[in-house]
């Protein structure tokens, strides 16, 4: 053990113990320094040699596992299970909470801190080996607010220095479906309702992949987008009975709660899939509208990649794929001739021109437009007349008004139930 | 500037310059060092004019005959007329680098330092200044040419074999100002209006004497077809001043009309004013936060207006350390972004968390900046002391939006 037994003034190793009037010493053979006296020391240094000190003094509080400490690794440890996580998940998270411990920022922290902190660090843990589990389930499992969780999460990241993947979508989706009640028929579920789970998951898949082609899952939270594009999927699969349930009732039905931007996540996804299928000529006839579109997502979504290339331009496409686009359909408008009067309709009927393929929030025309400021020519020094300053302060019968006022309005308050 | 040329000189329409040097006279003719109707002199080219000289009897025949497009012959037509290099010699530093055309490719490299010695002598007389005119002088003649560095850069001579048999293919295709292939100057990046802060050219040449023979190349730092364009507009500016003696915060709460007072809620004195509008924390301490000012000057002029209404309470306020603690600015690029791809490559600087934030928070290092940027194409830059820094981040930040951009 190093320094243990030397003396701090010269070094040796030499140290005896002696006894001075029936108090116990420890001196220095070489140069005579009294090394500690008696068995209590009061020193931090009395400490490296090895004898007891109080313990706010001493080394024991970093190298002791402190209570609240015990406490959070317990939770983790708990939340893994509950999460049902394998076990290499549990000892990262684990260490992850003891490196974050370390910190005096987060030992000196309130409870509420640490008790979402255990939640940060298995969230990070699941993030690394790519398990799907969202900040919402979580605050839901320790009962914790969002925001507490989204600052704390910020500061662990930073401080600890590390490297936390996206959220992978795709295992998401299937996580997440996997948890609806669909599958089986059960007495909130009527015979109709139920799904079978590989072809809802596929097509579902697919949804999801078109909304993130089509600008609609970044900046956004994915679980709208995934509840939306499972309960078209849903409705797709047997449109005849399930046009009239509504996202929440499937929501319901699914025993799964119901994100409040879904319902316009829906609407975007299905204006969607209408300027998709209006680049198909035996849908054009059909003039489909936001429920009619539900049959044929199947169709689309067979043909999507088509679709959305030719649906959508982007802002720099300009005029030339516009007309290419045009022209395409009036070919394929002439091939399919669906008999005399459709074909006499079809040429009348203009395809719309490509939408631009933008994010919804650069589509709406903006809510007030931001002139710019002119240019001032202010240089910080300019001189500050009076009467502009005065115009900040009271006038002295505005100042006893302002008293008297006060005081009355105290005066009511201290008088709580008037006789 | 280029009234004192000789007019007997003039060009004949029709000729045309060397693909890769008409962008570079576009780009002079921008930052205005060559009026237009010089640009179009020097639009038309060639041997007709060395031919007139040669009849007027102010170029010697055999020179010509020899050397016709070359540099030397140049130098000495300028030679005669009085006047005019010294005129022109401080308006034309450095800044743009020509290369010297051989007429003879089969030999490049000789000739070449033949030409380099003789530049060295007339450079002493001349500066780089009628190097501007010298792509006319040799259009005709050297379009196929090799372009040969300085005698400096004998190092990229590899290279230059490389152009060598680069050059006839690209003769044929538009040049543009990002011309791939040499890596020495880049004055392009001295064009950008932006505060591109890209080194100067020419660290090889560091003599005067020196002509910067070398083709407008780019580099990595700031290649001119990325110069973005946008100015990040300051929106909001924080700052601190003391005002050294303490305050009673009731007493100024009583008699300030636009102050507030809230012990319970804040330690501070929350003051308003309308011009500039802004907003001040006074603290009992004398010291004061003034934020909401557009630019530095309004900041300072707000926070003076407080100290003066704080002296005008009866207070001797001072105006000690006043100092901006941060900026913030906010642009838009027009285009929409793909985050996603973004966090991927640029991990190690961004984060991007959907499910707390829509945007992506990018912590630059280089200036230590944090810019939050979103899907719409708007960018917040905040942390900045110096608005040097809010446009630096921007700069740097927008060759990286731009290959996310969905095309």
């Amino acid at each position: 053990m190093p320094g243990a037994g030397r003396c701090p003034d010269c070094g040796s190793a030499e140290l005896v113990e002696d006894s001075h009037y029936s108090q116990s010493q420890l001196v220095c053979s070489d140069c005579g320094c009294v090394v500690t006296e008696g068995v209590l020391t009061t020193t931090f240094s009395e400490e490296s040699n090895l004898r007891e000190i109080t313990y706010s003094r001493s080394t024991g509080e970093n190298e002791q596992v402190s209570r609240s400490q015990q406490r959070g690794l317990r939770r983790v440890r708990d939340l893994c299970r509950v999460l049902q996580l394998p076990a290499t998940f549990e000892e990262t998270a684990i260490t992850y909470y003891q490196q974050a411990y370390r910190h005096p920022g987060i030992r000196t922290a309130r409870l509420q801190k640490k008790e979402v902190l255990v939640g940060c660090c298995v969230l990070i843990t699941c993030r690394q080996h790519n398990w799907p589990l969202t900040m919402g389930t979580i605050c839901t499992l320790l009962y914790a607010d969002l925001d507490v969780f989204s600052g704390t999460y910020m500061q662990i990241v930073k401080l600890l220095g590390l490297d936390v993947p996206s959220l992978c979508l795709a295992d998401l989706v299937k996580t997440y479906c996997g948890s609806f009640r669909l599958f089986q028929a059960s007495p909130s579920v009527p015979a109709k309702y139920v799904e079978d789970k590989d072809k809802m998951l596929s097509r579902t898949l697919q949804l999801v992949e078109l909304a993130s082609e089509t600008w609609l899952v970044t900046g956004r939270h994915p679980l709208p987008v995934i509840t939306a594009a499972a309960f078209l999927a849903w409705q797709s699969l047997q449109p005849a009975g399930r046009l009239t349930c509504s996202l929440a009732r499937f929501c319901k039905m699914a025993n799964v709660t119901l994100p409040y931007p879904a319902a316009s996540r829906l609407q975007e996804l299905v204006a969607v899939l209408l300027r998709m299928a209006e680049q198909l000529a035996w849908l054009q006839v059909l003039k489909l509208d936001k429920r009619s579109v539900v049959k044929h997502i199947g169709d689309l979504l067979q043909h999507r990649h088509m679709l959305v290339r030719m649906a959508f331009q982007d802002g720099s496409a300009g005029m030339e794929t516009q007309e290419k686009e045009q022209q395409r359909q009036r070919q394929r408008q002439r091939k399919e001739e669906v008999g005399g009067s459709t074909s006499g309709s079809l040429p009348g009927k203009r395809p719309a021109s490509p939408a631009l393929l933008l994010p919804p929030c650069m589509l709406k025309p903006p809510k007030r437009s931001c002139p710019t400021p002119p240019i001032s020519t202010v240089t910080g020094d300019e001189n500050i007349s009076d009467s502009e300053i005065e115009q900040y302060l009271r006038t002295p019968q505005e100042v006893r008004d302002f008293q008297r006022a006060q005081a009355a309005s105290q005066a009511a308050v201290s008088v709580p139930n008037p006789p | 500037m280029l009234t004192s040329w000789n007019p007997s000189l003039a060009m004949l329409p029709g000729q045309h310059l060397p693909l890769w040097a008409k962008p570079a006279l576009e780009a002079l003719k921008k930052i205005s060092l060559v009026g237009p109707e010089e640009l179009s002199c020097l639009g038309s080219a060639g041997p007709p004019r060395i031919k007139r000289a040669v009849d007027k009897g102010q170029l010697h025949p055999s020179v010509a005959m020899e050397r016709a497009p070359c540099l030397e012959l140049y130098l000495d037509q300028c030679a005669t007329q009085d006047g005019l290099v010294p005129a022109l010699s401080p308006l034309f530093s450095p800044f743009v680098p020509y290369d010297v055309y051989t007429p003879n490719p089969s030999n490049p490299e000789m000739t070449l330092e033949s030409h380099l010695e003789e530049i060295k002598e007339t450079s002493d007389d001349f500066s780089s200044v009628d190097l501007i005119f010298l792509p006319d002088e040799l259009t005709q003649e050297n379009r196929n040419h090799t372009v040969i560095k300085s005698q400096h850069e004998t190092e990229e001579n590899s290279r230059t074999q490389n152009h060598q048999n680069k050059l006839p293919l690209l003769s044929k295709q538009d040049v543009e100002l990002g011309f791939q292939g040499s890596s020495l100057s880049n004055p392009q990046a001295h064009l950008c209006p932006g505060p591109a802060d890209s080194a100067l050219p020419s660290p090889e040449n560091p003599s005067p004497h020196t002509l910067p023979l070398s083709i407008a190349p780019m580099t990595p730092v700031a290649p001119a077809s990325e110069c973005s364009g946008i100015v990040p507009q300051l929106q909001n500016i924080v700052s601190t001043v003391n005002l050294a003696c303490k305050l009673d915060l009731k007493k100024i709460a009583l008699h300030a009309k636009n102050a507030e007072y809230n012990p319970k809620r804040f330690a501070a004195v929350i003051m308003r004013i309308r011009e500039p509008r802004t907003t001040a924390l006074i603290f009992s301490s004398g010291k004061m936060v003034c934020t909401g000012a557009k630019s530095e000057e309004q900041s300072r002029l707000a926070a003076r207006k407080y100290a003066r209404v704080v002296q005008k309470l009866g207070f001797p306020a001072r105006f000690l350390d006043f100092k901006i603690q941060n900026m913030v600015g906010s642009c838009d690029v027009r285009f929409s972004i793909r985050l996603e791809g973004l966090v991927l490559t640029h991990q190690q600087f961004s984060s991007y968390e959907p499910e707390l934030f829509p945007g992506l928070i990018y912590r630059m290092v280089k200036p230590r900046i944090v810019l939050l940027i979103f899907v719409s194409g708007k960018v917040v830059l905040t942390g900045a002391k110096e608005r040097s820094e809010i446009y630096e981040a921007f700069e740097n930040i927008y060759p990286i939006l731009k290959s996310f951009k969905k095309g």
